[in-house]
């Protein structure tokens, strides 16, 4: 499941899927500005059939913690 | 999402490869508001795109179209745009009284909303000032919270009274200046709902009034504006009959077993007749193109008494056993009308791959195979928006009946001249007026095939022309026995100096061509200018892919061929058709 997650992350915010990682950031990917944020948040939400807390979505400052916040809504990322 | 529209991301993701600067179709939109509107840009380059139009675009900063519009030098004016989209909302506009209206008198409410307006107002007149660009307004979301709850509606000047106030008063100065247009925001609130246009997330995270999900909808929205400003609305439906306008094979389930009216399918069917016929009510060509055995078809077409669109409401019909693409053709070729103003619809997945893949100007919609759809698809098509609606475009219906006649008549006439002798055609010239204005730029724009000179020009700049001395401009407005044809021939002259003039637009509607009416305008324009003793009439044919038929027109009149230009020398000939009667009016 990162193997989606990360597609989703290349296709928002325009990189190439395997240039994606967990330290991935707005300080490592240019397009990471906080409308893309929104964007992002929006589109993981309809991929995964989640909803995010405003406070989730703030507090996501990397791929590591998406990560974390999909996982406490029950989304497995492991294989 | 409504239908036809992707998800925000694909625009913003392809906005960067839609380069249309190849396309002769451009337009600039400049886009404020009082809210964040990201993505909007990006959305309506890419469907100009779609639409084979070279778009510009300019976003004013955050909340700042005040100072913007009452600055001059603003980067909004340097940018020139053809259209101006203002964004209002409604929070942003009520304050503290979004929540709290009754903590102020009523008066004091009342108030609000009539400075409100002034002060909207003289916006919008500095804007009309400063720029020739067409002003789109929206008008405000009407609040569906209020902390009276049901008791809103009695109260005294209440919430949503202001609101609805102060929209009207929108509506009513938008009547009043030709260049402002009304976009009624609350009705697109309304179709999609509330619940789903504002999400409480991205307003708390980014000041976001319009969800990221609905951006897409609403530039579609704003594209019924783009595609009638640059005269590329639809004109025409082009229409199947089996399975599209009643359910099952008339040829094969026969004239009581096909579902129309009655059962919930043949409801669907009857559904979308309706709306058919309301589009032909009000201008749009109806037409028939099937594959069908023409006796089987025009039963139902005549007599079958849940059918509600009937033979005279198609200006062309086409039943027969010939290709659909052939049949398209010559319907495009009867009724005089470019393949790009016509929309198909058909239920048959192949006959839509045929027409888009060999004519793809024709516009040829997905149609669900669940005609319960049908209606929603028409409904939610804005290419027959036009910016205003003309006393010609509501009786064009008519006017293609008497076309149909007319053709009868030279099918019965023997030779041309006979057949135009008993048209008993008048061409009354008129010069042009606030009246007639709207009409004379909408054929600039929409005229493709008798066009010499194929200039485009919206309202405002034919406003222009009129006030000004140095031009001339007037419309022909064309009768004849079987009815009036209304204003469908256009010229604008420049006055270059005492001995000469030059035509700098002159073009007349298809419908026209072929009867010498187009002689009878050229020749009244040269007595116009021997009565003020012009010597010289200068013209041009400016070549497009649409206007060969006025190839020829103006060395067949007598213009001589100087360094590409064409000019006439003023004489005494009269070369005014016969059977035309020509009737100025000044």
């Amino acid at each position: 499941m990162s193997k989606k997650l990360y597609q989703i992350i290349g296709k928002i915010l325009d990189v190439p899927a395997s240039e994606i990682n967990d330290e991935s950031s707005p300080e490592t990917i240019e397009n990471w500005d906080s409308f893309n944020s929104l964007m992002l948040a929006d589109e993981l939400e309809s991929e995964f059939n989640v909803s995010f807390t405003l406070e989730e979505i703030i507090d996501s400052a990397n791929v590591a913690a998406i990560k974390k916040h999909l996982k406490n809504h029950g989304v497995s990322l492991d294989d | 999402m409504s239908l036809n529209t992707h998800k925000l991301s694909y625009y913003i993701s392809k906005a960067k490869s839609s380069n249309g600067s190849k396309f002769d179709k451009k337009i600039r939109i400049a886009l404020l508001s009082s809210f964040t509107i990201n993505g909007l840009e990006e959305t309506l380059r890419v469907l100009c795109f779609q639409n084979k139009i070279d778009c510009k675009t300019y976003v004013g900063n955050y909340n700042q179209y005040n100072q913007e519009i009452l600055n001059k030098d603003s980067k909004l004016y340097k940018f020139k745009p053809d259209i101006t989209v203002l964004i209002f909302d409604t929070r942003n506009f009520l304050g503290d009284l979004f929540f709290s209206p009754y903590a102020i008198s009523s008066k004091k409410r009342g108030d609000f909303v009539n400075n409100k307006t002034v002060e909207i107002q003289e916006l919008v007149n500095t804007f009309s000032k400063n720029s020739e660009s067409k002003l789109i307004i929206s008008n405000l979301a009407i609040p569906t919270y209020s902390p009276y709850g049901i008791y809103e509606a009695k109260a005294d000047f209440g919430l949503q009274t202001m609101v609805t106030k102060f929209n009207e008063n929108l509506i009513q100065f938008s009547k009043n200046n030709q260049s402002i247009y009304l976009y009624n925001f609350n009705q697109f609130v309304t179709k999609y709902g509330e619940q789903n246009v504002f999400d409480y997330k991205q307003y708390f995270l980014g000041d976001v009034k319009i969800s990221t999900n609905y951006i897409p909808s609403f530039a579609n929205e704003l594209m019924g504006y783009v595609k009638p400003t640059l005269g590329l609305n639809k004109k025409c439906i082009v229409l199947d009959l089996d399975n599209t306008l009643w359910g099952g094979i008339v040829g094969e389930d026969g004239y009581n077993g096909i579902s129309l009216g009655d059962t919930p399918s043949g409801k669907a069917f009857v559904e979308f007749q309706k709306i058919l016929l309301s589009l032909h009510q009000r201008g749009i060509i109806l037409a028939i193109n099937s594959k069908n055995n023409p006796v089987d078809a025009m039963e139902v077409i005549k007599n079958h008494p849940n059918m509600i669109l009937r033979e005279e409401n198609f200006a062309c019909i086409k039943i027969n056993w010939n290709d659909k693409l052939s049949n398209m053709q010559e319907i495009a070729n009867e009724l005089n009308i470019g393949l790009e103003s016509i929309v198909f619809f058909d239920d048959d997945p192949m006959n839509r791959e045929l027409i888009r893949s060999t004519i793809p100007e024709v516009l040829t919609p997905e149609l669900s195979k669940d005609p319960s759809q049908f209606p929603l698809v028409l409904l939610n098509l804005n290419d027959f928006d036009v910016l205003k609606i003309t006393g010609e475009d509501s009786k064009r219906g008519e006017m293609y009946q008497q076309q149909r006649k007319r053709t009868e008549l030279s099918q019965k006439t023997k030779n041309l001249d006979d057949f135009l002798n008993q048209l008993d055609i008048k061409v009354k010239i008129k010069t042009a007026s606030e009246f007639t204005l709207p009409r004379i730029s909408q054929l600039t724009l929409k005229t493709n095939q008798f066009n010499l000179t194929t200039k485009r020009y919206q309202e405002e700049e034919i406003r222009n022309f009129i006030n000004s001395p140095d031009k001339v401009v007037a419309c022909a407005q064309v009768t004849d026995k079987f009815g009036d044809n209304g204003i469908t021939g256009v010229y604008i002259i420049n006055k270059d100096s005492n001995e000469e003039w030059s035509i700098d637009t002159m073009l007349l509607s298809c419908r026209i061509m072929g009867r010498g009416v187009e002689e009878g305008m050229l020749d009244h324009i040269i007595q116009e200018a021997r009565n003020v003793g012009v010597t010289r009439i200068k013209a041009n044919y400016i070549p497009t892919k649409k206007n060969k038929p006025v190839e020829n027109f103006l060395p067949d009149f007598g213009f001589k061929k100087e360094n590409d230009l064409w000019y006439y020398y003023v004489d005494d000939k009269v070369k005014k058709p016969k059977h035309i009667e020509m009737i100025v009016e000044k």
